[in-house]
């Protein structure tokens, strides 16, 4: 490929666009016999479909409404559990080892203990998006609190903050950027483990499990609709959690410096 | 303006305990200082004024002997003594006005109170305009002037400044010190300066306490009669200064001496002389 | 005590923080409430609360509050787990899904590598590929699932090809970012003593961007440790994943907790041992902070 020969902000769109021509040809010419090449157009097909009869967007609310719930569950009760961690040295004793070792349990892991006792439906997928977003929120709240710089920390006793005031307007507005960086990647662990409980947790609506029903089914078209579906919501997670972060975290400027 | 009164330290002593061993840091400091007096406090490394500092201001404490401001023992910090380290230490998260008003949070104001007092601090310090701008926008010298007027809001009986200027460029160090002279008159605050550089100390202080070393002593008081403002170039400065750093001249010859007063003992016993003591170490006080 | 905090596309929390942490201001601050408490050694005080658990549980399952079906009894994990171990159950199936993870990893490992150095010292392969392999990666691996189960089935590939992407991303992507961050002032230094460009790469942008690369490939090995046992507990007849899945079918919870257990063991081991050869590789960077 001549380096000069596609312009710079082109490029990026090559590959893709060679992908879905080989794609194309594939189907037109015949490559392949096996029932699983469908042209390109029936996905565009099937998604037209799945918009207008409103099945994504059903399944996509299922999906998301767990995941934003269990989310929530789970980032709140990190953000306690991990500022006990951190304003507590005696609760770190007691607390933290337990902690860290059930950290080390694969998420997945908990899944059919979940289900033993949480049942098949909502309840325990729910639980283990919470644990899921969980894990992150209370680790990267924790590293922020004790984080602190002991420079503002003297400043606070020089201005005789009290124990609020220094929690207030010291601790956790500088502990800010480490704990949201921990919700941000307590939300994307949410949605990668939203779409685990539906595969494992085979109950109800939402998006894997459409997903699994195509696989079932042989509809490679719906499969790959989902896929995309999947990776748009990723991706939208990812940009509005982003845009929050830099809002909220503004102050900071431009350089990534220390305080 | 502000009624300041009286610092009184009588044999101020403090030792750190590392690994089982007291190291002592301070050894019987005795000093006063007279409200709205600027006094400079000079030293070289691990002479303890820093920790002065800190125990003045009550960021440190479990000391012998006695500190106290105005006949009170000082127990703890207080809105009624002020510090500025040599980093600002603003909250990077606020803008100027909020650092600034953080002084005020447990001050006895009404909120309109407070917000003239930011306002006319901004202005003490020659930032205005600069109120909504955060840390991350300041220069080095902007920032410490917002951790002055941070610690000037309440009004202090006294200010004290741990190398203030020592993280800035010579440039805007002079500049700042012009800036606090100015302040400080304008204040009439009580102001104790800790640094190094002895021009500065000179420029600034009524009197030059200098320190000397393991452990921290005062060696000798050095007092600053020079009209304001004050001539960096003129003769009778110049004498002064010459007058401090011959103190550290002494210090650096003596250290000298010690390295070789071993082998040249030795010598010189041999030789049946010896090297005089060199005339500018003066242990006075 | 600072510590690289890349987040890669479908992230992950960092490895074990903890130990760094307890020399820290806060943590000194509130060495003054420490105090007040008995002066108990730290791993006395981490016992009580597993214990309590423990404690709590083996009375539910004596005065059975709930179904032993539901809650076994301690014993009869402890039991099982001998059990197993003895008969060489657990350790074939550790075994199986051990070497999977190896597999996947290796394949991820060496494709992340050559992928993410390629996008970082040729602006010109990043421009083609980089767009493309983001978007590839918005999509979790288990979104990729299904796909893959309709193209390969659920035989060995279908696993060793999720494992390997799940390790992928993370590799390629603080490979790709390392090299890109070498700073320009080492850079520059080599440029005027005039390295070649071999020099260069060996001397001065490799063991710069080591650290990042290391990291992403400590994220590697933990996502694909998550995704063998996701695939696994889907599309598995052997391995850690599938005796979690036949236990919780059976309702025999014994050999489910026994299982997780050393999914948890082995997680941990493997974390473990990549900080270890960290600690070698890049003791120099420690110092520095």
């Amino acid at each position: 490929m001549a380096t000069t020969f596609v312009p710079k902000p082109l490029r990026g769109f090559v590959i893709p666009v060679l992908i879905v021509v080989t794609w194309w040809a594939a189907v037109r010419f015949g490559w392949s016999t096996s029932p699983l090449l469908i042209a390109p157009g029936k996905v565009w097909q099937t998604a037209v479909e799945q918009v207008a009869s409103g099945h994504v967007f059903s399944a996509l609310a299922a999906s998301l409404r767990r995941d934003l719930i269990g989310f929530a569950i789970g980032a709140f009760g990190g953000l306690v559990f991990g500022a006990a961690l951190g304003a507590s040295r005696l609760f770190e004793k007691l607390a933290g080892p337990s902690f860290h070792t059930l950290k080390q349990i694969s998420l997945f892991a908990w899944i059919p203990l979940l289900s033993v006792w949480f049942g098949l439906g909502d309840a325990a997928k729910v639980a283990f998006l919470s644990l899921a977003a969980f894990f992150p929120v209370v680790l990267n709240t924790f590293e922020g609190i004790r984080s602190v710089p002991a420079d503002l920390l003297e400043v606070a006793r020089v201005l005789k903050f009290n124990r609020v005031q220094t929690w207030a307007k010291v601790i956790l507005p500088a502990a800010s950027p480490s704990i949201f960086a921990g919700i941000h990647l307590g939300l994307i662990y949410a949605w990668l483990a939203t779409l685990g409980a539906e595969y494992l947790l085979v109950s109800g609506e939402g998006i894997g499990n459409t997903m699994i029903d195509g696989r079932e089914h042989f509809l490679m078209d719906l499969v790959l609709f989902g896929v995309i579906v999947v990776g748009l919501v990723g991706f939208s997670l990812n940009w509005i959690a982003s845009r929050i972060e830099a809002r909220a975290l503004a102050w900071r400027g431009r350089s990534v410096a220390q305080f | 303006m502000a009624h300041a009164g009286t610092l009184q330290i009588d044999h101020l002593s403090k030792q750190y305990e590392v690994k089982g061993e007291a190291l002592p840091v301070l050894d019987d400091i005795t000093l006063t200082v007279n409200p709205g007096e600027f006094v400079s406090i000079v030293g070289s490394s691990g002479c303890g004024k820093s920790t002065l500092l800190r125990l003045i201001v009550g960021l440190e404490d479990d000391y012998r002997g006695e500190v106290r401001l105005d006949g009170q023992r000082i127990v703890g910090t207080s809105l009624n003594r002020g510090i500025v380290f040599q980093e600002h230490r603003l909250f990077p998260w606020l803008t100027v006005s909020q650092n600034i008003a953080l002084g005020l949070l447990n001050g006895k104001l009404s909120e309109d109170e407070k917000a003239a007092s930011v306002r006319e601090h901004i202005e003490l310090v020659g930032l205005g305009g600069f109120e909504s701008a955060y840390p991350h926008q300041l220069s080095g010298g902007m920032s410490q002037r917002v951790a002055i007027a941070r610690a000037l809001v309440n009004r202090p009986e006294v200010l004290l400044l741990d190398e203030p200027f020592g993280a800035l460029d010579a440039l805007t160090r002079a500049h700042l010190q012009q800036e606090l002279h100015r302040i400080w008159q304008a204040e009439g605050i009580t102001m104790i300066l800790v640094t190094h550089d002895v021009e500065e100390a000179v420029y600034l202080g009524d009197k030059v306490v200098v320190m000397e070393p393991r452990p921290g002593r005062i060696r000798r008081i050095v007092p600053v009669e020079l009209a304001h403002p004050r001539d960096r170039v003129g003769l009778p400065f110049s004498r002064i200064k010459e007058d401090v750093l011959a103190e550290f001249a002494g210090e650096a010859e003596a250290a000298a001496n010690a390295r070789h007063a071993s082998r040249d003992d030795f010598d010189n016993e041999r030789a049946g002389t010896r090297f005089p003591l060199p005339a500018g170490l003066r242990f006075a006080l | 005590m600072k510590r690289d905090l890349l987040i890669t596309a479908d992230g992950i929390a960092p490895p074990s923080l903890a130990p760094q942490l307890h020399a820290s201001p806060v943590g000194a601050a509130l060495k003054t409430q420490a105090t007040r408490w008995p002066r108990l050694p730290d791993w006395l005080l981490a016992w009580p609360l597993p214990l309590a658990v423990l404690a709590v549980w083996t009375l539910a399952a004596h005065f059975e509050w709930v179904a032993p079906q539901v809650l076994p009894a301690p014993e009869a994990v402890a039991l099982t787990f001998k059990e197993s171990l003895l008969s060489g159950e657990l350790w074939a199936n550790l075994q199986i899904s051990l070497l999977r993870v190896l597999a996947g990893f290796s394949v991820g490992l060496v494709g992340g590598l050559a992928l993410g150095v390629a996008m970082g010292l040729s602006p010109t392969f990043k421009d083609y590929v980089y767009p493309t392999f983001k978007a590839f990666a918005q999509v979790p691996v288990l979104g990729w699932l299904p796909l893959l189960m309709l193209l390969v089935g659920i035989d060995e590939a279908l696993k060793i090809i999720l494992i390997s992407k799940a390790a992928l991303v993370p590799i390629t992507l603080n490979t790709y970012k390392g090299i890109q961050g070498v700073p320009t002032r080492y850079i520059e230094v080599a440029r005027v003593l005039e390295f070649t460009r071999w020099q260069m790469l060996s001397k001065v942008v490799f063991p710069a961007a080591l650290a990042p690369i290391w990291n992403g490939v400590r994220y590697g090995l933990t996502h694909a440790w998550l995704a063998l046992v996701v695939v696994e507990l889907l599309a598995s007849s052997e391995g850690l994943g599938y005796m979690i899945v036949y236990g919780r079918q059976l309702f025999q919870l014994d050999v489910v907790l026994a299982a997780v257990v050393v999914v948890g063991a082995v997680g941990y081991a493997l974390d473990k041992l990549l900080a270890l050869a960290e600690r070698r590789l890049l003791g120099w960077r420690k110092e520095a902070f």
